[in-house]
Parts: C-alpha cells; structure tokens; sequence
C-alpha cells in the first residue's frame, strides 16, 4: 500500500473527538453515532498509523482511555481484564506469568514497551491483522470477549469474534469491554512462539499451544497459528492426533508436520509461503515440547 | 610533540552535552515567523510523458503562497557536481534536474512544489494538481537496459552512462597458469541510508537579499549548484549547516535545498520542508545494486593468477554520482590483493527505478562482498585456512593495488589486522542443540579515505586565539554525527596546551566559516584535521617564539601544557599562556590565521583504463565473526564480531570505536536483511515497516581494535575510518554462514528464507 502523499508525522484530517468518562456515555455515543463513520480509540498504535498511512478515516473518535469501568483486572476466577488496560500492565501480572504463560510471552513478544504502553488486548483483536500476537494464545486458553450495548450485551469466544483480515462479528454499536480467560486446570501447559524479522516485530508466524496432561495422556489441546491465513486457525486435524494419546517425541513430530499442512500462508513483503510452512513444523514441534514440560509431562 | 594530553585520549566530544540534554537545534528545531510549509508533488509512475499540468485549482486555495513547476525554474537543468572545484570533464558529469519536464523517469520524481500557510493545506493543494501522464514501458534491469533497443531512460541514446576499466598483465595467459579457477555471479540489492532525521530544512531571504538555507547537509558547497538553478551570483545563496542526525552519503547530494530556495525566492517568505520518512526511501538516492561477474584463478598454493571482473549498477533513473561511486568499485575490484593479471570492467547504467547515489563505502563494499566469497571458496576448495589464504595473497608495504598499479608507499597493516581479527574469536562457542550450527568466517579489505586526487582537493581553517586565552575556530565543516566537529576542537586544544571547554567553533556556514569541502569520502580527519593542525600550529609557533624571547631560552625547549608555556627540562619555569598572548598583542602579533591544506593533485585518469594514483591512500581493515545457524528456521545468530582496522592514529578513541561499531552494524543489516525492493519501478518497502534494520535487540557485542601504525596521512598519522569501518563486513558474515552449514548465499540479503531454501536444495541434490 504506497501511497506517496503519506504523512506520519501529522493527522491532516479533521474529526470529532470524545473522550467518555463512563462506559454508559461511550455506549450512548456508538449509540448515537453508529450510522456515522465513528472509530473507537483505545491505544491508538493500529488506528491512528491506519489514518495516517493507508487513508482510514473517521468523523467520530470515541477515546475509551478514560473510562475507569474499563481499567480493572480481576485475578480471581480466571482472568478479567478491562478493556482500556495497557499491555504493560497485563505482563506485570503474577497470574498471567505464571498460569498463562503463551499470553505473557506473546505481550512480551509485541513492538517495544513504548508501544505496549498505549496498546490494548481489545486493539489487538478488533484490528484482526492475521499477525495480531495476542490472538492465537488467547484462542488456544478459550478466552471470551464481552461485547456491550446499549441494546444489551453478550459473550463470544475469540475464535468466533475474528472473521477474516480486518473482519469482526462487533456491531457498530457496540463496545467490547473485557476479555474473560477462563481459570486454567492443573497439569496444563502453554507456550507462545514467534518469528519476526528483527527482535520486536510482526510475526512472519506466530504459534500458541495449551496442552492439559493426565498422566502421559494428553487429553485435551489447543494449536492455533498466526500469519498463515486470513485469520489465526486452530490447527485441528493436528490437535486430533494428540488428544487422548499418550505423548512422545515421535508423536508431536508427526503432529507438528500435520499442522503445517492444514495451514494456506501467503508471500508477502515479509516471508515467503514454502518458509513459513517449513516454520509451522519447526515451531510447532518446539511449542508441543515446551507446553508438554509445562504441563509436568515428560518425553 | 613529545607526549599527547587531548589528541589520543577517550574524551567525551564537544557536541555531547547538547544532543544527550536534547539542547541541540537540529534542522527540524528550527521555525520562523511567517514560515510557509513546502511539500513536493510527486511521481505515480515510474517511466511517463508528461502530457500537461493544471495547478489553477491549487493555487486557488485559500493558503496556498506558490506553486511552481518545471517552467518556473530559471535553469532547472545543471550538472551534478559534488562540491568539486576543479574540471573533470564530461566522464563525471550527469543532468541533475530540479523538477520533471516532459518525461518522469522514476516513480516519487519532483513534479510540482506548493508552499502553503500550514502543512495541511499544503498537502491538500497537492491533491488538487492536475497532471495528465501517459505511462511509458519503462526499464527496471540494468542488464536489459544495456541492450540494444533497450528503453531508453533519458534523452540520450544509450542507457550507459558510464564505463570504467583497469587491467594490468594478461588475464589470459594468467588463467591458463592457474590450477583452480573460479566462476560466479553476485548480486547486491538497493539499500537505503535510514538515518533518524530525514531530508529537511529551512530557507529565507535576510536582509541583504541572501537566500538562507539551513539545512541538514554533508555538502555545504551546493550553494553554488543551488545559485545556478536560480541564476544568481554564487555570493548569494547562503548554506548554514546543522549538525545531521546521520548523513551515510544520503545527504551529499542536493536534497531539498533547491525547493526550498525556488519556494523563498518567488514567496519572498521563509519555507520549511521536511521529507517524511516514506518520501525518504521512495524519493530519495539509495545505495547502488550490483550484478557482479567474477572469475579468479590461483595456484594450488593458494596463490592468486589472474582475476577477470564485470560489475554492472543500477544507476536509477537520474546519474547524480553514480559514475563517480562506479570508479570507486573499479578501482576497489580486485580487493586488497597481489594479482598478476587483472581485467575490471564496470558499466553504470540508468534504470526507471530510484536514483541510486552515494551511500557509505561508495562503491567499495558491493565488489567486496564478491572477492571475499571467492577467496573463502578458493580457501575451502584448496584446504588452506581463511586467514593463510590472505597472507599468501594480500598486499604489503611497497606492493602496488592490482587494479590501478598505485603503489603503496606507506604501512600496508595487512596481513596484521587480519591476524588480530581472526585471533580475537578465541575458543569456538560449543552448542548442544544438533539444529545450532556454529561456523566462522573472516574477510579482509581495503578503501580509500580522501577524494579522488584529480579532484584538486583542498580544506581550510581559521583559527583565533583570544587575549583570555580561549580560541574560537572556524570550519566549514559539516559533521553527520561522526564526531568531526569536535575532533578539530581537540586538534587546537593538544597544539595550544588549553581545555576543550576553552574553544568554541563556528561551523558549515558558507557565508561565514572557510569551505572545509566535503564530510563524505573519508576525507575530514585527513583534510580538515590537516587544516586545523596548520592553524594550529602557526599560532603555537607565534606564541612560543615570543615566550622564547621573554623567557631567554631557546623556542624548541618550550612546550604549551595546561594554559602554560613551559620550560621543558624545568617545569618550574614558565609563562602563563595569557601574559604571552598579551606580549604579542603588545608587538602586534597575529594570533590569527586561516590556512589551506591541498591533497596531492593528479590528473583526471583514462577511464577505459585507470593507472596510477587515484586516492591519497588507503585504509586496511579485516572482521570476523562467529554465527550460529538455525538449520531448521535459518535464523543466523552473531555471536561474535570482531572489527579490527589500521587507523593510523585515534585522535578520539571513543569516536573512532563508534565508527567501528556502527560500521559493522550498518554492514551487518546488509548482510542479513536490509532491501529496498524495488519491483517495476514501484518500492515495495516505503517504511520501517516494511525496509526491515538491526534493532538494539538483535546487535551482539561489537569488539573493535585498533592497530595505530601512525602511517596516515592525517593529523598525527591518523586515517580516515567511517567509511571503510562498515565495507568489510557482510562477507565475513556470508563465510561464516557456508563454514557453519555449507551453503553459500550470493545474493544479498541472507534472509532465512534464502537459507532455508539454499539448505533444501543442497539436500534435494545430495
Ligand atoms: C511500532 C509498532 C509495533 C507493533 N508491533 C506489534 C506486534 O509485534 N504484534 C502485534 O500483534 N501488533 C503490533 N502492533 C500493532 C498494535 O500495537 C497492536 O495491535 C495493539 O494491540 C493495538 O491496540 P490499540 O489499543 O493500540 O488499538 P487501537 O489502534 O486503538 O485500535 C485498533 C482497532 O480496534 C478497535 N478497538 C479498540 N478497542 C476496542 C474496543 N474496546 N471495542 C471495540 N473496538 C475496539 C479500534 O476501533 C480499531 O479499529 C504494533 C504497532 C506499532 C505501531
């Protein structure tokens, strides 16, 4: 997308701008607003580079930064983390870095901390760039969002919410609010791996797995790649071959290469289609390894 | 001079200070009252007739001061020229267009320029020209451009716009003593400078009717080239320069300073103009890609015989110094070895894509990248280690450079750096992982510092020693970040026995400071540290032959240490600097001078065959490095790299290591990922985002030593080392990956794609 007349250094177009001090007058603006070109502004670091660079434009921006129903972060059962919370406060959280260890390192893995200082989960997801980082992780824990309006509100999985590049099932009205990650049993594991061309960068593919271990069974998994299709997939027929198995190094090899034939990667400025699905396998391997030590197993 | 208290010594820089507290004025820190925003209409196609332009809308618009075309440029067509002074003749000499006339010849070209009241309505009124293209096919393959019948990109009927050769022996006979002969084929993609601050300045009219231009600039004599396409007397266009947050070469040619005098001069208003960062990588010079055939024969000693060479450059759309950084890579063909029987021939030819220009090492690291792969091969294939394949081989005191016959009169420190290099890697890392291969590789090179000496190059100073004993300097010159102010600062300070904190410098103002020429070609330690060393040393003369006189002893018994002349076999006795300075004032002594330091001058060379002494002389350096490969993902992990190069002399220690270290950073990403990718004339890669450098993270520790053999031709021995610190690099890099894994990347960058699938390969043909 080149477009020669870009500016990054300045916003040259002209909008309206509300920043809500409550989450009911954010819902009552999408609400008021929802037939205009109206953009919800959490950290900003995909929507305001979209503005600037690729022509994106808005008449209303709803900043949600100041809403303090959206600040909280609830470790109790699981995790709840509101919607304008920064990623730098998500990763300083014991519980995520010890029980959910593929979201911590996938945050850990996001731009530089100046970014994660201003990004969201929530921006992560809504912007649904098949590279988000977050994403995978939070499919492989089955973590739900909150989506609220004025009209009511309701509870999705993550693996619904994205539907292709750029493309969610929100409606214009509505806001979501939190993301729920459901408590994670004993004898799970996790594990987050990403390739980028530098050290904070897209991924060029990014893994998450969760295993849960009954002994040397593994009993239920989660294998979700990022940035080989249109939206992070969970590589299904691959997880088929370890649920209920009993784990062993042969095993995830051959689940490894199972999940990198069910995945469609593209060439792009950043890699080619054949490396990425050579990487699919290697990381998957890696990722199947380390979840399954996590987890308490052994090979 | 008996022992050195500043020049030596690991000081902080004069220029510190204000950068880390953020004090500094770059050009961007910089507004007037009343101040227009600039900004250029570009280009949406790479090869087009320009069939009309309508700008009656734009002009139209509330706000808008100017808008210009081509038409409203009093010469929009010159000479590219490089802040030369002397004639080189029509070999050098390219069409440097200001705006585009007819025809755009690659896409982001300069169309139109709008000053407006703010940079909103400036970039709307953009939007509101109208101009009519009628696309053309266009060339995008220096190769297929060379054809006959090839589109042609300018107006003349070739594509070629420039041919260099050199030889020497026969490479006939030569090949036909060799045992083992070698052939391949190189390639070196675009690459772009990517400083922080971007092209930018600002320009006015003062009060005596002088254009203004405060600029970021590593050539403030472009003030003559901006005056010709005003048509106005070169006394009235002013450069004042600002320290650069980078140059690499990007800012040697003219950038916006020719907009921005056109804007003031019709405006009558001072303008500003910054390039953003996309208008950076897509309007502006990149480095230039080379094809690179080479064939090399040696004995089975290791011996080298015979060495045949074709280098072809994308010289993009426009020549700018395309002919002059192919001379360099001629001249630098055949690398720092002794070889009988040599033929180079490098053809510079214009392409639809992106203008390619100077970038850092000018020429010398694209055939680099090629003999040092070739040399490891003939290493590997003849079982003689990396490092005695290049004693056997490389050159020495005395010996001459097997392109030109320029002979080497002073210290040549190979084969020593390559040792120390090489030496320095110590134990190889061990690695459990069986997909973790370590593998080292080691390479060797040479580049000049100082212009071509057919360039009659030349740079002055002036130097004041105050009645308090302060000194205040001046120097045209521009310094990119290197440190080149303040190593003039440190000059003056060691020959005068005062404190850096005692001298202020005015510096790269055209108007007020003498022309110190260039901050590009390696060239200001050596020029202007020579300058400087001049002044210096009148005024310390001057000063001590009056302490003489009043002190009774004879003058080479004094020397000036800490504000004090003294008496050198009796400390005790001295003057303080002041009371000296006072009784020259008294006797009506000058303690001022401004000097001229001339580069030695040769003639302007046969281009079909270069001989004989083209550059003042030359560094040597080597680099090693240690990698780990990921046989699986082809990730290439540095774990060591070591940077040892002959520097004659480190005024600054800790700026001549900076040089090393970024040196080999700025390498390093060419070697292993930086691309401009350029498909038909369209850039693929506008913005960080895309064009992909070394972060923080991904640099390993950087060990730089420095071999100081006091053979320079710079102050104290001292040579020049920006340049050639960044040159030698990327094929110590390729080595390292064939030595961990067995596979040989020829075609930069050495991305993991690249690796992974040259591993595949290798597998599929075993
Ligand atoms: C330099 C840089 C590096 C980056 N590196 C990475 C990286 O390594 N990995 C990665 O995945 N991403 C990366 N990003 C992208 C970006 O930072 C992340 O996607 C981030 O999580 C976006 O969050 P945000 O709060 O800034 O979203 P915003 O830009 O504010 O919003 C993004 C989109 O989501 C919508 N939205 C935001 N919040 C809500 C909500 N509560 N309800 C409904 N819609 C909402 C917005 O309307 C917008 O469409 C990078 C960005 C930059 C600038």
């Amino acid at each position: 997308m080149i477009r020669l007349t870009n500016n990054t250094k300045i916003l040259t177009q002209e909008f309206e701008y509300f920043a809500p001090k409550t989450l009911a007058g954010a819902l009552d603006l999408l609400y008021r607003y929802q037939d205009k070109n109206t953009r919800i502004l959490a950290g900003g670091t995909d929507l305001l580079v979209k503005m600037k660079t690729i022509g994106l434009d808005a008449d209303y921006l709803i900043s949600i930064k100041e809403i303090p129903e959206l600040k909280f972060i609830d470790t109790d059962a699981g995790l709840r983390i509101g919607a304008a919370v920064p990623l730098s406060h998500i990763e300083k959280i014991e519980k995520v870095r010890e029980k959910y260890p593929a979201l911590y390192e996938s945050i850990k893995s996001m731009a530089a901390i100046a970014i994660r200082n201003m990004a969201t989960m929530p921006g992560n997801i809504c912007n649904a760039s098949p590279a988000g980082d977050t994403i995978p992780p939070l499919i492989a824990y089955e973590a739900k969002l909150k989506l609220v309006s004025k009209r009511g509100e309701r509870t999705v999985l993550v693996e619904d919410f994205i539907t292709g590049v750029g493309k969610t099932i929100i409606k214009r009205d509505e806001l979501l609010t939190q993301v729920i990650i459901p408590e994670i049993s004993k004898n799970s594991g996790g594990a987050f791996l990403k390739k980028g061309r530098v050290k904070a960068d897209i991924a060029k593919i990014n893994l998450a797995v969760c295993l849960k271990r009954e002994g040397e069974i593994c009993k239920d998994c989660r294998i979700v790649l990022g940035s080989v299709f249109i939206k992070a997939v969970r590589a299904k027929k691959a997880e088929e071959l370890l649920r209920g198995q009993v784990i062993n190094n042969d095993l995830i090899i051959k689940t490894a290469k199972k999940a990198s034939e069910v995945i469609k990667p593209i060439d792009d400025i950043r890699s080619t289609a054949e490396y990425r699905t050579e990487l699919a396998r290697v990381m998957t391997e890696d990722a199947l390894k380390l979840a399954w030590g996590r987890a308490g197993g052994e090979l | 001079m008996s022992e050195f208290k500043i020049v030596g010594k690991p000081i902080p820089r004069d220029d510190a200070w204000a950068k880390v507290t953020g004090e500094l004025k770059y050009a961007d820190d910089f507004s007037l009252p009343g101040m227009l925003y600039a900004k250029v209409l570009r280009s949406k196609y790479p090869a087009a007739k320009i069939i009309s332009i309508n700008t009656a809308k734009a002009e139209k618009l509330n706000g808008v001061r100017a808008v210009l075309t081509a038409k409203d440029v009093p010469h929009n067509e010159t000479v590219t020229r490089f802040g030369q002074s002397s004639e080189v003749g029509k070999g050098f000499e390219g069409l440097y267009r200001v705006l585009a006339d007819k025809k755009v010849r690659f896409m982001g070209e300069a169309v139109a320029l709008v000053a407006a009241d703010t940079e909103e309505i400036a970039e709307k009124a953009l939007d509101l020209i109208e101009v009519n293209y009628e696309t053309l096919p266009g060339v995008f393959d220096p190769v297929e451009a060379m054809k006959p019948g090839a589109y042609l990109v300018g107006e003349n009927n070739s594509n070629i716009i420039g041919q260099f050769g050199c030889s020497q022996g026969d490479i006939i006979k030569g090949f036909a003593e060799a045992d083992i002969i070698i052939e391949d084929t190189y390639k070196v993609p675009f690459v772009d400078h990517a400083y922080l601050e971007t092209e930018g300045g600002i320009a006015w009219i003062d009060d005596y009717g002088v254009i203004n231009i405060r600029v970021g600039s590593q050539v403030i004599e472009h003030f003559r080239d901006v005056a010709d396409v005003l048509g106005l007397s070169h006394n009235k266009v002013r450069y004042i320069g600002t320290m650069m947050g980078g140059g690499f070469g990007g800012k040697e040619d003219i950038t916006v300073e020719a907009y921005l005098a056109l804007l003031t001069w019709k405006t009558k208003k001072p303008v500003r103009l910054f390039y953003t960062r996309e208008e950076s990588i897509l309007c502006h010079s990149k480095r230039h890609p080379f094809v690179m055939k080479y064939k090399v024969g040696a004995k089975k000693d290791g011996k080298l015989v015979a060495l045949n060479a074709e280098l072809i450059s994308d010289a993009g759309a426009y020549p700018y110094l395309s002919p002059w950084v192919n001379l360099y890579a001629t001249v630098n063909a055949a690398g720092p070895y002794c070889i009988p029987n040599v033929k180079v021939r490098t053809y510079c030819v214009l392409t639809n894509n992106t203008f390619t220009s100077a970038n850092r090492g000018f020429g010398a690291p694209q055939p680099n990248v090629v003999y040092e792969s070739l040399m490891d091969e003939l290493a590997h294939k003849l079982n003689i280690s990396p490092l005695e394949i290049r004693r056997r081989n490389c050159l020495t005191t005395g010996k001459s450079l097997s392109t030109t016959g320029q002979v080497f009169k002073t210290y040549v420190a190979l084969p020593e750096v390559a040792e120390k290099a090489w030496e320095a890697l110590g134990e190889l890392a061990k690695c459990e992982d069986k997909n973790r291969k370590v593998g080292r590789g080691l390479a060797i090179g040479l580049m000049s510092y100082g212009r071509m000496t057919f360039l009659h190059d030349s740079s002055r100073c002036y130097v004041r020693l105050e009645s308090d004993g302060s000194v205040l300097i001046r120097s045209g010159i521009p310094d990119l970040g290197g440190g080149q102010v303040s190593l003039l600062c440190q000059i003056v300070a060691e020959e005068l026995g005062i404190p850096m904190s005692k001298i202020k410098i005015y510096y790269s103002d055209t108007a007020l400071t003498p022309l110190a020429g260039t901050t590009t070609a390696t060239r200001q330690t050596y020029m202007s540290g020579n300058a400087t060393l001049k002044a210096a040393r009148k005024i310390r003369k001057r000063i001590i032959s009056k302490a003489a006189e009043l002190l009774n002893v004879n003058p080479d018994k004094l020397d000036i240490i800490e504000e004090k002349v003294i008496v050198k076999y009796n400390q005790s006795q001295y003057l303080p600097l002041v009371e000296v300075i006072k009784a020259c004032n008294t006797a009506g002594i000058e303690l001022f001078c401004e000097v001229q330091f001339n580069a030695p001058f040769t003639i302007v060379p046969d281009l079909s065959n270069i001989r004989g002494m083209t550059f003042p002389d030359f560094t040597f350096g080597a680099q090693a490095v240690e990698v780990a490969v990921d046989t699986e993902t082809g990730q290439v992990e540095i774990l060591k790299l070591i940077t040892c190069y002959d520097v004659g002399k480190a005024i600054n220690p800790l700026s001549v290591e900076g040089q090393m270290e970024g040196g080999s950073i700025y390498g390093m990403g060419y070697a292993l990922m930086e691309e401009v990718i350029i498909e038909k004339g369209i850039t693929m890669t506008p913005s960080f985002s895309e064009y992909i450098i070394p972060t923080a993270a991904d640099v390993p520790d950087v060990k730089a030593i420095l071999v100081e053999s006091g053979g320079g031709l710079g102050p104290y021995g001292a040579k020049g080392i920006g340049e050639p610190a960044c040159s030698i690099i990327a094929p110590a890099i390729l080595n390292a990956i064939y030595d961990a894994i067995g596979v040989r990347i020829k075609n930069l960058p050495a991305t993991p794609e690249k690796i992974i699938r040259a591993l595949k390969k290798e597998y599929f043909e075993k």
